[in-house]
């Protein structure tokens, strides 16, 4: 849902610069307060991930391919919406300006949509079901689909406010290619924080330190 | 458990795997946003496969427009795949470089702070 420069003026797009302006400096407090010797390696391999994963267009049916955002992926296994933010935000930045993935004065609105809806649904759709629940998959898996669904449906509103798409259509049309994109989302996510946590326990900050049959160490 | 550059490696190594299998694998159609642009202007059924011939109508009166160096994870027709995992190995690397050297800056910067 990398939204390109041609389908949102160049004014409106400012506006959307202006608010994840203010998201990427909360964000940058964020990695600053947070961010150790230890988590530094995790933070740049998943920023790393979640470029390749971006990269790769799955066909979803009905002539449609979609991608993994990882906003939720990001935001779960930092523990905080603004660690989905902070690396959103610099691959947005590097697939917008060295591949043409995403425009650059629209930009601010990608960073708003993917980074910043997608790592709070994320983080607070987990936070939420986990506490429900207390099942880390079921949890994850919610989160991860609505972190792709909420953020087509913003992009959708902005295309309407653009005048690019009429708005109805736009919801319906982006609802459910992105419904069945996160569904692909939900089980990677799943798979991808069985993986990291299997690999370091000790850095993944998901509340579920120890996932089910795993003993901590 | 991994050690903190067994961690980076491996992770380099999955993430530039999944990349390379992207540049053969990763389907053509349109994404989500580029198919429902098709569908608004009435090129593509909502359910139905898109046309061969599809083409998003861009109205670029008023907007900006940028030329990026390797544009759609491309370095053109003639490198074809090889430029593809260029592209993409570039990305990864550069994704991981780029928060890896801005987690190190601000973790410098935030210190004397303390």
């Amino acid at each position: 849902m990398h939204i390109p420069d041609a389908f949102i003026p160049i004014w409106q797009g400012a506006i959307y610069w202006i608010i994840a302006l203010v998201f990427i400096a909360l964000a940058l407090r964020w990695a600053r307060n947070e961010m150790n010797e230890e988590k530094l390696p995790l933070v740049a391999v998943l920023a790393a991930g979640i470029f390749a994963l971006q990269s790769f267009n799955l066909p979803v049916s009905m002539g449609t391919s979609g991608h993994l955002v990882g906003g939720a992926l990001a935001a779960i296994i930092l523990g905080s919406p603004f660690a989905a933010i902070f690396i959103l935000t610099l691959v947005l930045i590097i697939q917008g300006v060295l591949f043409g993935d995403g425009g650059i004065t629209v930009m601010g609105a990608n960073i708003i949509n993917m980074g910043v809806i997608g790592g709070f649904t994320g983080y607070y759709t987990f936070k939420g079901l986990m506490g429900l629940t207390k099942n880390m998959p079921v949890s994850v898996f919610f989160a991860a689909w609505l972190a792709c669904l909420i953020p087509s449906l913003a992009c959708a509103v902005e295309m309407a406010i653009a005048g690019t798409f009429p708005l109805t259509e736009g919801l319906i049309a982006m609802g459910i290619y992105h419904a069945i994109i996160g569904f692909i989302e939900g089980f990677v996510t799943i798979a991808a924080i069985y993986i990291i946590t299997a690999a370091r326990p000790d850095l993944v900050d998901t509340g579920v330190r120890a996932p089910a049959g795993a003993s901590s160490s | 458990m991994m050690d903190n550059k067994t961690f980076i490696i491996a992770g380099l190594v999955v993430a530039l795997l999944i990349g390379v299998v992207a540049v053969f694998m990763a389907s053509g159609d349109p994404d989500g946003l580029e198919s429902t642009a098709l569908v608004v202007q009435g090129q593509k059924e909502l359910t139905g496969a898109t046309p061969e011939d599809a083409e998003i109508h861009e109205d670029l009166t008023g907007k900006y427009s940028y030329e990026s160096p390797m544009p759609d994870y491309s370095l053109g027709e003639s490198l074809g795949s090889a430029g593809g995992i260029i592209a993409i190995v570039v990305g990864t690397i550069l994704a991981f470089a780029v928060v890896l050297g801005i987690s190190y800056g601000l973790k410098a910067a935030g210190k004397p702070a303390k």
